[in-house]
């Protein structure tokens, strides 16, 4: 076990920096150049020298890589080319406000996902579980940011049908209001849920399925269990594992919605912050995010690898 | 500025198949193949928002800039040259910028706050570094004033000078700068600390520079004097003091100007919250009539939508702009609307100087194809048409719009006459956060006169390099929204690439004009002519709508884009 956790953490820290690697690549095949949009238009190439100097944008690319990669071994994502302003600071702060709709998201979408795939497994055979199967192939087809729009139109102050749930922005004095900021998260959070519940919605059910034909359950049920006890006490937790890594990959998806569905509830948040930053072509900002961002999702996977070698004794044997 | 935001068309869910086998897969592949699908979604996704957002914040670059240094004035310049002419009290200016300020609100309530929903936020807050038009918008005259200031109709008012004089040869302006006016840190502010100002910008080439390149010499007489003496005749000067070159800062402090401000405004800076909103409150100390409101929020909000909800529910009080397709959807009871005036144009840029653009018949016929009204219309119907490179704001400016009449027969006689009877083809690059629009209803009106448009939608940057910087470009589109700059038209080397020898020389003799009526007929005449070459085509005065609660006035009516006074701004009582 601590030689699979060894070689798992080695994997993510390959996986760290080979990320580094590509998000500095891809972000260098991009035309324009942060002195330019600092320097404005009437910039003269003087000055746009000037401030590429002073930032160090004039150094060739190993350097810039060489240094900001020294940077993250010390636990330093570098300055803000535009602002100078940390970016560590700037990242704890908008993670204030998007780590909780990233977790509200997979509330939502774990309390839609796995009660209703159960429910659509179990009674598959059923009108209701074949509708249900239906409505989430549909839901899982959406786009976030449709079903955003969706639930403004419906929900949102200032715009819906019922004007419940404020529909834009986030309190200027942050979580010192704890019902506003909560509340400002909540239709976003259920337009991601929704999305990415519909797909965990179909892996519970198909990994339920599957586990319908397999030995241990019918042999519960020729012990006496209904088939659909049988399903739920011996084959659910035979499912468990395969469930928890797709949660875990879907981690990946909903941190993608959550950063798009920020821009559509303008929150100021990591995924405002991102397009924002893009546009200013604030690279170093854009790559040490980005980066945060994968660290985050390669983190999830390494987490939830771990925990199902602890919750299924087969892959813990295979692995010895 | 922009109509629409463009939504990232992808939501990045993974293929559910795909991301279902991985982890079922019992070899120790599996966890490699996790993080390898982790990275690809990521990166992958981080590369669609690249494609699919073109950054808000460029806008501000266009508004910005895109102007060459050379601009001309106009009535301010009536005297100069001849007389030596001294102009209004102080005490007019802080009130003159905003319209509404006029009449006494009777009741106003002091301690309110105000929320202006704004759509493009600063990139940084150093007014010496950071070009962009949205920081001069929330700062100028806000937190950091100049000598004088732009007032609403573009002519300069007494703002930390009280008065000045020009002398015969108008190469000397002899500015004075009263006792009393202050720094918002307490500093006295004197001449000493403008003629610092002043050079420091002019040595360092800070933003602004361009516009005091004339400037020979900054110096402070007395603490009451200040004396700016002038390489050559320069009608300008007024203007650039009003803008961003001419903002005073104190010489005696050592703050830090990207995360903080010390000016001499009616507001001091307070918070800035990026991604959110700017907060500025009101200067207690302020020499000048003191702000109307407590404090005002520039919140930033960038889809047009969500900024139509904050309206209705209440969460911010101005909406400026308003995108003029949502004016139909506000909800508040009471809710003013009005338009307000801009220089924005609307270029449908030629690449003048290559193929096939170089000939004259191609830019008329591409001219004659496009059929404006029903632009106007496209784009929600609050766009004026534009005939010239001048806007109605500025001197020079005459309708032009039938020069060229929607004539799709003539356009195609003249496609033909060029050589292309068989159709032609053409690219236009456009930076993505217009949104499709444009593009759409030009592809289809200039298909009708056998012209078929290629759109590239690309992201700003990429189009300050290819199109602005390397002319690597047929047909573009960008709004020009400095005022007054005409100058684009008589500089070859602009990427419009258009050389004509005749408006560059009526245009050398427009900015050294005797007066303001000779001035603007020397710039019609030119522009003029540009417009009957079809140096371009502009497609509309792009005007936006703004959206104010019942009980504020005050809020300014022109150019807001870049010059918000906020001063004059009144919340009644309740």
């Amino acid at each position: 076990m601590t030689q699979y956790v060894l070689r798992r953490v080695a994997l993510f820290v390959l996986g760290l920096v080979l990320t580094s690697a590509l998000v500095f690549a891809l972000l260098r095949v991009l035309p324009g150049d942060a002195a330019q949009v600092m320097g404005g238009v009437k910039a003269t190439p003087e000055r746009l020298d000037q401030i590429r100097a002073a930032y160090g944008l004039d150094r060739s690319l190993p350097a810039q890589y060489g240094s900001w990669l020294a940077g993250l071994l010390h636990g330093d994502l570098g300055q803000s080319l535009i602002t100078g302003v940390p970016i560590k600071d700037e990242i704890t702060q908008k993670f204030a406000l998007t780590l909780p709709l990233a977790g509200l998201s997979l509330l939502f979408s774990l309390l839609i996902g796995v009660p209703l795939g159960i429910a659509s497994a179990v009674y598959y055979d059923t009108k209701l579980g074949g509708f249900a199967s239906a409505v989430a192939q549909g839901l899982a087809a959406i786009p976030i940011v449709w079903a955003g729009l969706l639930l403004i139109i419906l929900l949102g102050k200032g715009a819906g049908l019922l004007e419940l749930l404020p529909s834009q922005g986030f309190p200027r004095t942050g979580w010192s209001e704890p019902g506003r900021a909560f509340a400002s998260l909540i239709l976003p959070a259920l337009a991601v849920g929704i999305v990415e519940g519909a797909v965990i919605l179909r892996f519970v059910r198909s990994a339920l399925l599957e586990a319908r034909g397999q030995d241990h359950v019918r042999t519960a049920a020729a012990l006496g269990l209904t088939r659909r006890q049988a399903l739920i006490r011996r084959g659910l937790p035979g499912a468990g594992p395969a469930i928890l890594s797709v949660v875990a990959l879907q981690a990946a998806s909903l941190i993608v919605g959550v950063v798009v569905v920020e821009a559509l509830f303008a929150l100021p948040g990591m995924g405002s912050m991102l397009v924002t930053d893009v546009g200013n072509r604030d690279l170093i900002k854009v790559q040490s995010t980005v980066l945060v961002l994968v660290g985050l999702v390669l983190l999830i996977g390494l987490l939830v690898d771990i925990a199902s070698r602890l919750i299924d004794p087969r892959q813990r044997r295979a692995g010895e | 500025m922009s109509d629409t935001t463009p939504p990232p068309d992808k939501d990045g869910s993974v293929d559910p198949t795909l991301a279902g086998r991985a982890p079922k897969a019992k070899s120790k592949t599996g966890p490699i193949i996790a993080v390898v699908v982790a990275v690809v979604v990521v990166a992958a996704a981080a590369f669609g928002i690249y494609k699919a957002v073109g950054g808000k914040k460029d806008d501000a670059n266009i508004t910005s800039g895109l102007s060459a240094s050379a601009t001309s004035d106009t009535a301010t310049t009536t005297d100069t040259v001849t007389t030596t002419e001294t102009t209004a009290a102080a005490d007019e200016a802080t009130d003159a910028e905003t319209v509404e300020a006029a009449g006494p609100v009777s009741g106003t309530d002091d301690a309110a706050t105000v929320v202006i929903g704004l759509s493009l936020e600063p990139t940084n807050l150093d007014v010496r570094n950071a070009a962009d038009a949205a920081l001069t918008q929330a700062f100028l005259d806000n937190v950091y004033e100049g000598l004088v200031s732009r007032g609403a109709d573009g002519n300069p008012v007494p703002k930390l000078a009280s008065e000045w004089t020009i002398s015969d040869d108008a190469l000397t302006y002899t500015f004075t700068i009263p006792d009393g006016r202050a720094f918002s840190n307490g500093d006295a502010l004197t001449a000493d600390d403008v003629a610092w100002s002043l050079n420091d910008v002019i040595d360092n080439g800070y933003v602004g520079a361009d516009t005091l390149a004339k400037v020979a010499s900054v110096e402070a007489a007395d603490a009451n004097t200040l004396v700016i003496t002038l390489s050559e005749p320069y009608p300008d000067l007024l203007w650039a003091l009003g803008g961003r070159g001419g903002l005073v800062l104190d010489q005696d402090a050592t703050n830090d100007l990207s995360s903080s401000a010390i000016g001499s405004g009616p507001f001091l800076f307070q918070e800035w919250k990026q991604g959110d909103s700017i907060t500025l409150v009101r200067n207690d100390n302020y020499w000048g009539t003191p702000a109307g409101v407590q404090s005002v929020v520039l919140r930033y909000i960038t889809d047009s939508n969500a900024q139509l909800n904050a309206f209705n529910a209440g969460d911010v009080d101005v909406l400026a702009p308003i995108s003029n397709d949502l004016v139909s959807q506000i909800a508040v009871d009471g809710a003013e609307t009005f338009v307000a005036e801009a220089s924005d144009k609307f270029v449908l840029a030629f690449n003048n100087a290559a193929e096939p653009l170089n000939q004259l018949e191609v830019r008329q016929a591409i001219r004659y194809a496009i059929d404006h009204p029903a632009v106007v219309t496209a784009r929600g119907g609050v766009d004026r048409e534009l005939g010239g490179p001048i806007a109605p704001t500025d001197p020079g400016y005459e309708d032009l719009t039938s020069l060229y009449p929607h004539d799709v027969d003539k356009a195609k006689e003249l496609l033909a006459a060029a050589g292309y009877a068989d159709g032609l083809e053409l690219t236009l690059t456009i930076p993505s956060f217009y949104g499709n629009v444009l593009p759409d209803v030009l592809t289809s009106q200039l298909a009708e006169a056998g012209i078929t448009l290629t759109v590239e939608s690309v992201e700003f940057a990429a189009w300050l390099e290819d199109v602005y910087t390397n002319h690597d470009y047929q047909l573009s589109i960008v709004d020009h929204a400095e005022a007054r700059d005409f100058g684009n038209w008589a500089n070859p080397d602009y990427y419009f690439g258009y050389d004509n020898a005749e408006v560059q020389s009526l245009y050398a003799q427009a900015i050294v004009a005797a007066s303001a009526e000779e001035e603007a007929e020397l710039l019609a005449q030119a522009a003029r002519i540009v417009s009957e070459e079809a140096a371009a085509d502009w497609l509309v005065n792009f005007r936006q709508s703004i959206a104010v609660w019942p009980g504020i006035s005050g809020f300014p009516q022109s150019q807001i884009n870049s010059y918000l006074p906020l001063a004059g701004l009144a919340v009644a009582a309740q």
